[in-house]
């Protein structure tokens, strides 16, 4: 039996947009991932999905509830202290690639390594091994304006890879992907899994994606549906 | 820092004005503290020589040595030769000034038409072993500073002089129809000592009094007096013989406008001039070594001000500048603020980029700035005969170093802003 890798309980979010607008984004909502899961997070748009994803990566904090990742109380845990985790335990891939524009695919990939605490040496050594993996040795000099959707979102993928972290959290990691594509991205992201033995959690829209889940969370108004 | 010159290229016009709003502060910077640096190494230099010693003046003598006509104006040798025996004095050296050029009595205005210091003779008591305590000898450009072994008409020139005349050591230089050889030129010191000529204090004792009618008359009865002897003079009217005995009296060496005083070893120099000032309250002027100090002292400080505050003006208003752009790139990369929040960056880690960032800003502002300052400040040098700028490689890397820590600066309250950034915040810029 697998541990369990992300438990949250109850998470509440409610952002304040003005005085009279608020908006509730998670009502009470549960989620239990176990190690090398692959889970899938789908719901209708504003249900909170990605709300979800950014507490469960640290990059923001529930209001109420409890958050546990790999063992750690990460509910109230500070800016400080977060960091860390986001650096060595989660990996990101996002919708819209979001590589940084001024850096080649290469530096775009050694930056994680970079905040993960890696030498240089060994940081342009794992880079350009990941790289490789992605298939794109001959793309690693070319930034992000000179690589296709498909490209850019494995060297996206490469980056969230760098610090061989336990969690992948990827939101709508096809988004921007033709349907040959994502299911290109789909086929990296299990084998990645299966190999290596990576937990990931994937917010989608995409049913095909969805299907490729081991696990689906329902998420509907904040709540689990 | 490949990165940090990529994310300035990206807003290259704007990198370039901030760059340029930095070089022109650090060029001012450089112009003015050159500038400042050069003349206080001058003022310095100045405070050093005149704390050195104890300068008397005679008891009602205008500081100036071109007020000191009258008989009164002068410190007798027999006063020179007591306050050298006031406990705690080393030697005493007596001092003649005039002006180079004769002055024309029918037109007394024309001195006061003349900008800054007028050329003037000074005469230097050899004799005596007075010695500077601060600054034994002034630095020589060429050749060296008068001894009493040089021939009585040997000459030391200022800087200026040697310039303005197309003097070089060895040349002939006539003053006030009398023929001097040039044994030393003296290096530039901006002050005084350029538009002096050094010479014997017998000769310019000579020259003063060829200069004044009074002096003049005075010596000529002395020279005739002179030749009367002890006992033709005995056999004079009383009131002939009295007359006479004055004329008698007259010397050369009693022909000292001012005096500097040294004092000994283990001695502190204003209680030795406080010991003179008791003494010859009645006869002479003393200026203490810590008095004149203090003088040369308040007006560096004026000066100071206000060349260092115009280039501090301009160097806040950079400063501004590079916040403002530090400022402006950082709310344009929000998202790559957030994406790298996301990647694990500490806030530390951001701080530190953004910082940097701003400090090479600062950096390569100061650079041009400096490297354009010492331009035109060694093309001012070249081109004008007085060398006003002093350009060290200690205050051009200071410079430059300076920028730099001006960016950090500038920077870091930008950087702080940016690493403070919520991570989601930034992220939903996506």
């Amino acid at each position: 039996m697998n541990k369990t890798i992300i438990k949250a309980t109850q998470l509440k979010k409610t952002y304040t947009l003005t005085k009279t607008n608020k908006i509730q984004a998670l009502r009470g909502l549960d989620i239990e991932v176990k190690e090398g899961d692959f889970t899938a997070i789908v719901g209708p748009s504003g249900c909170g999905k990605s709300t979800l994803l950014h507490m469960l990566g640290l990059l923001d904090t529930p209001d109420e509830g409890t958050l546990v990742i790999d063992g750690i109380d990460t509910s109230k845990m500070k800016e400080y202290e977060a960091h860390r985790i986001r650096a060595n335990k989660i990996g990101f891939v996002f919708q819209g690639f979001n590589l940084i524009p001024a850096l080649t695919a290469l530096e775009n990939v050694m930056l994680a390594g970079k905040y993960g605490g890696m030498k240089i040496t060994e940081r342009k050594k794992r880079a350009l091994e990941l790289l490789g993996s992605m298939g794109l040795s001959d793309r690693v000099n070319h930034r992000p304006n000179e690589l296709s959707g498909g490209q850019q979102q494995r060297v996206a993928l490469a980056r969230a890879l760098m610090n061989n972290p336990s969690i992948i959290l990827a939101d709508e990691p096809t988004g921007e992907l033709d349907s040959a594509t994502s299911l290109e991205i789909i086929n990296t992201l299990k084998k990645l899994n299966q190999e290596h033995n990576q937990t990931f959690v994937i917010v989608t829209h995409n049913d095909e994606v969805a299907k490729a889940c081991k696990a689906i969370l329902h998420v509907r108004d904040g709540r689990n549906a | 820092m490949k990165e940090i010159f990529r994310n300035m290229w990206r807003r290259k016009m704007r990198s370039v004005l901030t760059i340029f709003g930095i070089a022109i502060g650090i060029f001012a910077f450089t112009v003015m503290g050159s500038m400042s640096l050069k003349i206080n190494k001058m003022i310095s230099g100045g405070k050093k020589y005149i704390t050195g010693q104890i300068t008397i003046m005679p008891k009602g003598s205008s500081a100036s040595a071109y007020g000191s006509m009258g008989g009164s104006s002068f410190l007798a040798v027999d006063t020179l030769n007591k306050i050298a025996e006031v406990e705690g004095v080393q030697a005493v050296a007596g001092g003649v000034e005039l002006a180079l050029k004769e002055v024309d009595l029918n037109d007394p205005s024309s001195q006061s038409m003349s900008f800054g210091m007028p050329a003037t003779i000074e005469g230097m008591d050899l004799e005596t072993n007075f010695e500077n305590r601060n600054w034994a000898t002034m630095d020589m450009k060429d050749g060296h500073m008068i001894t009493k072994d040089d021939p009585t008409t040997a000459i030391t020139i200022g800087y200026t002089i040697a310039n303005d005349n197309s003097l070089k050591v060895g040349d002939t230089f006539k003053v006030r129809g009398k023929d001097f050889q040039v044994v030393g030129i003296a290096d530039q010191t901006l002050t005084g000592p350029d538009q002096y000529v050094f010479m014997n204090i017998n000769q310019a004792r000579q020259l003063l009094i060829d200069a004044v009618p009074f002096l003049k008359s005075l010596q000529e009865r002395s020279d005739e007096a002179a030749n009367i002897s002890d006992a033709s003079l005995a056999k004079l009217p009383e009131a002939t013989r009295l007359q006479i005995q004055e004329a008698k009296s007259f010397k050369l060496e009693d022909i000292n406008q001012m005096a500097a005083v040294s004092w000994k070893d283990g001695e502190d120099g204003d209680t030795v001039a406080n010991r003179i000032k008791d003494q010859f309250k009645d006869e002479a002027v003393v200026l203490s070594p810590k008095k004149m100090g203090e003088m040369i002292d308040k007006a560096s400080a004026i000066f100071n001000t206000m060349i260092l505050g115009s280039a501090l003006i301009a160097l806040i208003v950079g400063g501004f500048s590079i916040i403002n752009t530090m400022i402006m790139s950082i709310s344009e990369r929000t998202k790559e603020i957030g994406i790298k929040k996301a990647l694990g960056a500490s806030r530390k880690a951001i701080a530190s980029e953004y910082t940097l960032e701003a400090g090479v800003i600062g950096l390569i502002g100061g650079l041009i700035g400096m490297g354009l300052g010492a331009l035109l400040a060694t093309i001012l040098n070249s081109k004008t005969s007085a060398e006003i700028f002093m350009l060290s490689p200690g205050f051009l890397g200071g410079v430059v170093a300076f920028s730099f820590v001006l960016g950090i600066i500038a920077g870091v309250i930008p950087a702080i802003k940016a690493s403070r950034m919520k991570a989601v915040d930034a992220i939903r810029e996506l």
